[in-house]
């Protein structure tokens, strides 16, 4: 489910931008370790999960106002450099500001301890994500299926010339995106913090799985990604019954062999 | 001529002002570079996953220096053969896409090949990666000494450069810029596109392989990180920064990018900061990398002559 | 053309780093290679103070020289270590070297050791530097994994005699399996059955998969093997999912008091611990060490940096025997060297540097039995049986 949420986000900035997100996965860490300061300074985990991606998305906006909206005709390798060296810079940061240390983060006293589900004892807090991420995809594409705005988006990812011809600032449109995007992956980290603890690596790996989400489900496409999304996390937790180890490999595995028989991902278009 | 007598002298001084290994090091990288530049600067493709090769050269070259006890020139051109060979795999499922995919498959592709070898422990060590390679002696010369190797080292640099540059000056490296500048065309010229996106995978790739296999002798260990996807974005980032558009951009970026991430690490760890931001810098102000900020500035100085 | 060239001389001039600044021929220089950053992060700093104290307590100086003591961050990496500590050696000239905490990295730094002939101090959980990788520069100052997992299986089994299903939960790396294989053959002589082994990479953090597959197999008892955050994260998901405390969980190489206080007493319920250094252990050494650095530090100290204080304290008192301060010299005194100290009575094995000393075993209590916030865990036994003949990979220590 998180898989879908990552994936989401980044198949709009890449869709709509053209541009690879390398700072995708930074992002997500900066969602999880806004959040934890938050909770510390208000001391309510639901304000922190409100607020955190909050801030992630003005830091997209902030990104995206200083330094992306020059490149849109500089070339993919530029923008790559830029998001990279961007990843570097957030990561820095992180260990600046929040030290090397990994933190710990304790879901909130609700949600702690686990359910019993008869075939399984499975842990409340992670039930909550599932149905977090699950509304928060579900909600992402209502607004893009339903609403105008959501419109005009998947419109610019069809055909940015047009839909500026159209009268649609362009620029406020790419905005948009990459706020939305970064708001994801944001809320992606903060939800996950408790989980898996936190760590300033904790985008990297990450990062590599919206990648494949993406290629996976299609460029472009958004309901590609959030079904590679789900058959990504499905992929996995299968092989992790059997072969634990190989439990990250076969993501990469999945993608190759599928891009191998349909370059253009599951659903892509292009 | 110049450019080669200015190199020889760089090669000659560099160990004066640091250490052989250091140097050694920059060579190595700057053959890194040379390979990547023929599919970044002159094919325009983004390759993001070029330490599959290099990895996958060291590992093997390094396994068989270790438990085989093979010769140099016989490591060498199983690196630069297994580099190839993993080009060609990778350049095949990547050469039908273009544009971002093209960038994710070759990053996702990397990863895979990452994990297959973080798995094999049996093999590669996985995390504690494969220590022990040794540097045996070649025509009599014991390379266990820093210089002795950086004297090969450069001599191979050297060599590379000299390929390199004949292979972007012969028909093959026009028809790429062909193809980098406007494939449409390319391919009414009758030039199968994809085909020669492949032979440049496959040429960048055994370079980057043969500078795998010196890196592993040089450290004495193949590391994980010499596949993973960190090493493949500094070779990009230093071919970038170094100026993509040369033939010699890779060169400099190897050296500001090596000079740089060894001096700067021993002073502050949050170096990667600095990079990052020089990272931004480039790609706002300096897009042609250091080639350019530097005639630039000697524009600039001749009219203020 | 030109301007290229031009470039090129000065990128070389720009790289004329100011004369290398060499150690005076006083000064003995002494390498910590501690993590600052990568998966053991938190630990380098830990490591730090242990060494830095224990070179204060002689005030920087050893035979009257003045001890130069720099520290390099080795990433926990196998490359970004063995470059930074050849940079140590050849820039600065260190000649003694201390670390890294990850057991794969040493294996490395191991080598870097032999080649550049210097003194190498180690303490993790593989056995390869006393072992099938020893040679005559390295020292290792853990207990032997098979000692440790004696320690560990054969208490544990006297106080759970009907636990005999076992799951393991191994980091995926040398020290993981160094520790697994004795588990393992401590295991058969109690007739144990390993329903299950998971390996789990270094730095894992999510390990819901690993616990599901655990509880599956239900097991008597899941006994993991892992270090630092690892551990955390692993005991917390287990006690997430239910496992613990109804079934009991075993810490087999633990860093003591540093894990343990990131857990919750809930979570402790029902815990096992194997550690190398635990703060209440009883020697005049050890007490004057745990005053000293919980006035310091505020907290006692755990595995980490009483590691890295023993190892400097021994490798000083090398230094005292030899009277000299030459690395061959040390090494010699070294080998079958006896020393009262932090732990007690420990030996160094000449012909494999195995540092031969007890290893301890806790029971974790419960929140009723703490008597006071850092009062977690109570000793309840100690092992110091070394590796039988057998099983001694190494056959020769070779020569200089």
């Amino acid at each position: 489910m998180l898989y879908a949420l990552m994936g989401l986000g980044l198949s709009l900035i890449t869709g709509v931008l053209n541009i690879p997100n390398f700072a995708h996965g930074a992002l997500f860490a900066v969602g999880a370790y806004f959040l934890v300061s938050v909770v510390g300074l208000l001391g309510n985990f639901w304000l922190g999960l409100l607020i955190a991606p909050i801030g992630v998305a003005i830091l997209g906006l902030l990104i995206e106002f200083a330094g992306i909206r020059r490149l849109y005709a500089a070339g993919h390798d530029y923008q790559l450099l830029f998001t990279f060296g961007l990843a570097l810079i957030l990561n820095e940061l992180i260990i600046v500001i929040w030290g090397p240390v990994g933190i710990s983060h304790l879901p909130p006293a609700i949600l702690r301890g686990g359910v019993d589900l008869g075939f399984t004892f499975y842990p409340k807090y992670r039930l909550f994500v599932m149905a977090m991420a699950g509304l928060l995809v579900v909600a992402t594409w209502l607004f893009l299926e339903k609403t105008r705005y959501g419109a005009i988006m998947r419109a610019g990812i069809e055909n940015k010339e047009m839909v500026s011809l159209l009268g649609i600032d362009i620029h406020k449109l790419f905005t948009l995106a990459f706020a939305l995007g970064a708001y994801l992956a944001g809320i992606a980290g903060a939800l996950t913090a408790p989980i898996r603890g936190l760590s300033p690596g904790m985008g990297v790996d990450m990062l590599g799985i919206a990648f494949v989400v993406v290629a996976l489900g299609g460029l472009g496409n958004l309901l590609g990604a959030i079904a590679a999304g789900l058959i990504i996390g499905i992929a996995q937790a299968v092989v992790a019954a059997y072969w634990t180890e190989a439990s990250t490999a076969v993501i990469f595995a999945v993608m190759a062999a599928v891009l191998l028989v349909r370059p253009q991902g599951l659903f892509g278009i292009r | 001529m110049r450019a080669l007598t200015l190199l020889i002298a760089a090669i000659v001084l560099l160990p004066l002002a640091v250490r052989p290994a250091i140097a050694s090091e920059i060579w190595i990288f700057a053959i890194f570079g040379l390979g990547l530049n023929l599919l970044l600067g002159y094919t325009g493709l983004l390759s993001f996953g070029q330490s599959t090769f290099f990895g996958s050269a060291a590992y093997v070259a390094g396994y068989l220096l270790k438990y085989y006890a093979i010769g140099i020139p016989l490591a060498l051109g199983v690196g630069a053969g297994i580099g190839a060979l993993s080009a060609l795999l990778v350049g095949y499922l990547c050469v039908q896409r273009s544009g971002l995919y093209f960038i994710m498959l070759t990053f996702a592709l990397n990863q895979l090949f990452y994990f297959i070898a973080y798995q094999w422990t049996s093999v590669t060590g996985g995390e504690d990666g494969m220590p022990g390679i040794p540097r045996p002696a070649l025509f009599g010369v014991d390379l266990r000494d820093a210089l002795h190797y950086y004297v090969l080292v450069s001599a191979l640099f050297l060599l590379a450069l000299w390929l390199m540059k004949r292979i972007v000056e012969s028909p093959l490296g026009s028809i790429l810029q062909a193809i980098r500048e406007n494939e449409v065309r390319a391919d009414a010229l009758g030039y199968n596109a994809p085909r020669f996106r492949l032979a440049a995978f496959v040429i960048g790739g055994a370079f980057s392989g043969a500078a795998g296999v010196l890196y592993a002798m040089l450290f004495g260990i193949v590391p994980l990180e010499a596949i993973g996807f960190v090493f493949s974005g500094n070779v990009v980032f230093a071919t970038l920064i170094g100026g993509s558009g040369s033939l010699y951009g890779p060169i400099i970026g190897s050296f500001v990018f090596i000079w740089l991430s060894e001096s700067m690490s021993v002073m502050w760890a949050r170096w990667p900061l600095l990079l990052g931001v020089a990272f931004v810098i480039v790609v706002l102000f300096f897009r042609g990398g250091v080639v350019e900020a530097w005639s630039r500035i000697w524009r600039f100085s001749k009219r203020t002559a | 053309m030109k301007r290229r060239e031009i470039l090129k001389i000065g990128a070389a001039a720009a790289l004329g780093f100011p004369a290398i600044v060499r150690a005076q021929p006083k000064e003995v220089v002494m390498l910590g290679l501690w993590d600052q950053t990568g998966a053991f992060a938190d630990v380098g700093p830990l490591n730090d103070r242990g060494m830095r104290m224990a070179l204060e307590e002689r005030g920087m100086k050893i035979l009257g020289r003045p001890i130069k003591y720099i520290t390099r961050d080795g990433a926990t990496q196998a490359g970004t270590s063995t470059r930074r500590a050849e940079e140590a050696i050849d820039g600065e000239g260190a000649r003694f070297m201390i670390g890294p905490w990850s057991s794969g990295v040493a294996l490395a730094v191991s080598e870097v050791a032999k080649r550049k002939k210097v003194l190498h101090f180690f303490s993790g959980g593989t056995e390869d530097i006393s072992g099938a990788r020893c040679h005559r520069y390295s020292f290792q100052w853990a207990a032997s994994p098979y000692t440790a997992a004696k320690t560990v299986v054969d208490n544990f089994m006297k106080a759970n005699p009907k636990a005999k299903r076992w799951h393991l939960l191994v980091a995926d790396y040398a020290f993981g399996w160094s520790v697994e294989k004795y588990i393992k053959e401590v295991g058969k002589t109690h007739g144990l059955e390993f329903v299950g082994a998971d390996r789990h990479p270094l730095g894992e953090r999510e390990f819901s998969n690993y616990v599901q597959k655990a509880a599956a197999n239900k097991p008597d008892v899941v006994a993991m093997i892992n270090f630092g955050g690892d551990a955390v994260a692993g005991a917390r998901e287990i006690f997430n999912f239910g496992l613990t405390p109804k079934i009991p969980l075993i810490m087999s190489w633990s860093s003591g008091v540093e894990e343990l206080i990131q857990l919750s007493p809930e979570i402790r319920e029902n815990m096992w611990v194997g550690t190398n250094f635990y703060y209440t252990v009883d020697t005049p050494v050890a007490k004057a060490f745990v005053k000293n650095y919980r006035a310091k530090f505020g907290t006692p100290p755990g595995y980490a940096p009483s590691a890295a204080y023993s190892m400097t304290r021994l490798m000083l008192a090398g230094f005292d025997k030899a009277k000299s301060t030459e690395v061959q010299d040390v090494i010699k005194a070294l080998e079958g060297i006896d020393v009262n100290d932090l732990l007690g009575k420990m030996h160094v094995d000449a012909a494999t540097h195995q540092t031969l000393r007890p290893y301890f075993f806790l029971r974790c209590k419960t929140k009723s039995q703490m008597k006071e916030e850092l009062d977690l865990a109570t000793v309840i036994a100690t092992g110091d049986t070394p590796l039988p003949k057998e099983y001694a990979a190494c056959k020769d220590i070779g020569g200089f």
